[in-house]
């Protein structure tokens, strides 16, 4: 027992080495990958090559994909995807949907308040120019009513684990967050992959996540609309996420529309089908904020519908997620989310929040300036792992173009210790090696808030980088959420 | 009730996937047509290009170019391969509208045509690719008979699959028959039974006709056969079908255009016979067919698709 306390102990003692998913730091199998690890054992390298390139096939053959455009021609590309299951097993889970559930229950009702009697400003808590001056804060969302106060409907939240084995938030997406196709997409090939081992391991199932998203959307609906008609609303076939769209308007059985099928007339909304205009009730809709209506938000879009946000204002339809959802996941607001979570709850946030340094507070700023080459600097409204520094992987010349914007402009800027993001076993170049990853959770949220029991897991797939963004080389691998095993181990 | 947008691209899947059928089946008789030297192996070829629309008879010449252009050429919007990505292109955007079985069969020729390597493997066996496509593209039509419900989407896709086909075959027997062409009746049996292959009628031809080839016979097979689902009178009966279908569906019974013109042009080919067709001379009977047809599609847009929305709004 001695012995082991004090590995444990030496193992704390080195914070840049990244938690390893499959691994214990004495190299032992963690008992939860341990059927994984054995059949691993029993296949040849090219075995497994064979099994990706029928798992790639799989996409491309699904259109599965995203299209690069060049200058000449444009290809289509499947999205890189590892065929190896990342595993989390029922007790981690169990905290991680608590966590994510009292997040998420905050975070609308932080979003409720600051549309309508803005308390928590008043109080102090949060500061009040970081709220109201945040671009993704929308004026036009005051005072209106919004159904059980679900504000963010869908929500995908990144989670990394830190080298002590805890999970922590590291981003919030209460926008229009995307990749729940690629975690059905990623579950069923993988159970053409590993079916033996799936079924040995008690995987929680996924597949009511189509169904789960239309009860939650039907909620929205007004109680006198009995049998509301709901759409997805899509920017159309150029998208990078269009497979998407698509995907989940099949699984849902709502038709896909896009701004071109729609007209508002007496702050109604209705599409335009072959037996004439049908009304709409609740449009999930995967485009930003700012596309939505040329009439109210930016005039030069074509991607929605122009008077569909008055009409949502009149309450004749209902626009999930709600505008202006995305000041709550601000990253200068994130830094407050513990203190939200407490506002409102009376709680301490199950699931911890990443360090993060404000550069708007000049006490901050200068710790940040020096010890730029430690920090990853984040620009505050920037997404997709851009506009980022990444410290201990930056150059001096990168570090000074950043200080000089940090000095520049502050408010636009946070900083957060560089994490070693954990390891899962990938599959590279015919062979099994570690790579970083995160977990993308997704929760719904209508008159209920629901979990589902699975996530994406994005990947690294270059060797010791710590970008998992799908836009800069990240692929994305299935996910195993396992069950409550049944009586003693 | 569906879009108007999807039942538009239901439609174009419908007229890319026969137009590219039609055209692999040209280029395929063409090529082994031609393998034989012979002036009438160059007439086939000429037939062919000029079916398809390539008023070039020079390249009647060189059949094997001309089949090659025709099947992958990326510039040309009339290729092969633009009617194959235009259909997929079409099917992406209504993805959530047809199974993933038919979207599968209809990814899989465009992934193939696709391929850096299709041009060899055209070169490696011409017939034998344009055969593969063929045979994938029944697939498909086959995957979504089997799996698509039958409702308003279905009847959009086969309107296009027929009304295309209607105009294809009827081209197709204005090059061989008009008289406009000034040029001597086509009387060699080589030719006329790569014709019937064209229109792949050879077999359905011979038991009804027996091995005696007659351009009479032939026309009259294309033109008015009941049964033959590549006549212009099978077509016919099929646009006007599945027009009242989806009339139906949309409870609009009587009060739009396109049936009543799909009615019409459907007895005009149900009570023809040869000497109709005699007196007033095929080509004048064949421009007719056409041009009912594309009034045809005119009314099906102002009908379900590009209607003026003042006539919808709710009161």
């Amino acid at each position: 027992m001695s012995v082991r306390r004090d590995e444990a102990e030496a193992a704390t003692e080195l914070p840049a080495s990244p938690y390893d998913e499959m691994l214990t730091p004495r190299g032992e199998v963690r008992p939860h990958y341990a059927a994984l690890s054995a059949r691993l054992s029993t296949l040849s390298p090219d075995e497994l090559a064979e099994r990706q390139k029928t798992q790639e096939r799989f996409f491309l053959l699904q259109g599965i994909t995203f299209t690069v455009y060049g200058a000449e021609s444009s290809t289509e590309r499947i999205i890189p995807t590892d065929i190896l299951p990342r595993i989390i097993p029922a007790a981690e889970w169990a905290k991680i949907e608590k966590g994510l559930t009292q997040r998420l229950q905050a975070l609308n009702m932080f979003l409720a308040d600051i549309y309508s009697e803005q308390q928590i400003l008043m109080d102090g808590v949060v500061p009040r120019e970081l709220v109201l001056q945040a671009p993704s804060y929308r004026r036009e969302m005051q005072n209106l009513y919004v159904p059980h106060k679900a504000y963010a409907n869908v929500c995908g939240s990144d989670l990394i684990r830190q080298p002590s084995g805890e999970f922590a938030v590291l981003e919030d997406n209460l926008r229009v967050p995307s990749g729940v196709s690629y975690m059905l997409a990623n579950r069923e090939a993988s159970k053409r992959v590993f079916p033996g081992t799936f079924r040995g391991a008690g995987v929680r199932s996924i597949d009511r996540y189509p169904d789960l998203l239309l009860a939650t959307l039907k909620s929205m609906a007004s109680d006198w609309r009995p049998d509301p008609q709901v759409v997805v609303l899509t920017p159309g076939v150029y998208n990078s996420a269009y497979y998407e769209h698509a995907y989940l308007a099949r699984l849902m059985g709502a038709p896909l529309v896009e701004g071109r099928d729609l007209v508002v007339h007496d702050n109604m909304v209705y599409m335009r089908t072959t037996t004439g205009l049908r009304r709409i009730d609740v449009i999930y809709r995967r485009v930003d904020d700012d596309f939505i209506d040329p009439l109210t938000f930016r005039r030069d879009s074509s991607l929605g519908a122009a008077g569909l946000f008055n009409a949502y204002r009149a309450g004749n339809v209902v626009i999930c997620n709600a505008p202006g959802t995305g000041v709550a996941d601000d990253k200068a607001v994130y830094a407050y989310v513990p203190e939200i979570i407490k506002y409102y709850l009376g709680e301490d946030a199950i699931l911890p929040n990443i360090e993060t340094f404000l550069c708007r507070e000049p006490s901050q700023l200068s710790h940040v300036l020096a010890n730029l080459d430690k920090f990853v600097v984040k620009a505050v409204g920037a997404s997709g792992g851009y506009g980022m520094l990444v410290g201990p992987h930056s150059t001096k010349a990168q570090q000074d173009a950043f200080a000089e914007a940090l000095r520049a402009d502050p408010n636009n800027y946070i900083a957060q210790p560089t994490i070693q993001l954990s390891t899962a076993p990938c599959l590279v170049d015919h062979a099994v090696e570690p790579r970083h990853v995160d977990l993308r959770p997704f929760i719904l949220s209508g008159e209920k808030i629901v979990v589902t029991p699975g996530a994406l897991t994005r990947v690294a797939l270059k060797k010791g980088s710590l970008v998992v963004n799908s836009s800069q080389g990240g692929g994305s691998k299935d996910t195993w959420v396992l069950s409550e095993p049944r009586g003693e181990r | 009730m569906m879009l108007a947008r999807v039942a538009d691209s239901l439609y174009w899947i419908g007229r890319y996937v026969e137009r590219a059928e039609h055209m692999c089946r040209l280029s395929d008789v063409m090529l082994n047509a031609t393998l034989d030297r012979s002036e009438a192996a160059t007439q086939v070829a000429r037939i062919a290009l000029a079916a398809v629309g390539d008023p070039d008879a020079a390249k009647a010449k060189n059949p094997y170019d001309a089949a090659l252009a025709l099947a992958l050429d990326r510039e040309d919007t009339g290729s092969i391969y633009s009617s194959v990505a235009r259909a997929r292109e079409n099917a992406r955007q209504v993805r959530d509208q047809i199974t993933t079985e038919t979207w599968e069969r209809l990814n899989l020729i465009y992934l193939r045509m696709n391929d850096a390597e299709a041009a060899h493997s055209f070169a490696e066996g011409s017939q034998q690719f344009l055969h593969d496509t063929i045979a994938d593209l029944h697939l498909f039509k086959g995957a979504g008979d089997a799996t698509m419900s039958h409702g308003e989407g279905w009847s959009f896709l086969l309107l296009g699959v027929y009304l295309e086909r209607a105009q294809l075959i009827g081209a197709l027997l204005e090059v061989v028959f008009g008289e406009d062409r000034r040029r001597r009746p086509i009387s060699d049996h080589f030719a006329l039974t790569n014709v019937l292959r064209m229109g792949c009628a050879l077999e359905p031809y011979l038991r009804v006709y027996t091995a005696e080839i007659q351009p009479r016979f032939i026309l009259q097979f294309l033109t008015l056969d009941e049964d033959f689902p590549r006549s212009i009178r099978f077509c016919t009966d099929q646009i006007e079908q599945h027009l009242s279908a989806i009339i139906r569906h949309a409870g609009l019974a009587g009060r739009v255009g396109p049936d009543r013109l799909a009615g019409r042009l459907r007895a005009r080919l149900q009570y023809a016979d040869m000497s109709d067709l005699e007196n007033e001379g095929a080509s004048a009977f064949l421009k007719t067919v056409l041009d009912e047809c594309s009034a045809i599609h005119r009314s099906l847009y102002d009908a379900f698709v590009a209607y003026p929305l003042e006539d919808r709004l709710p009161a």
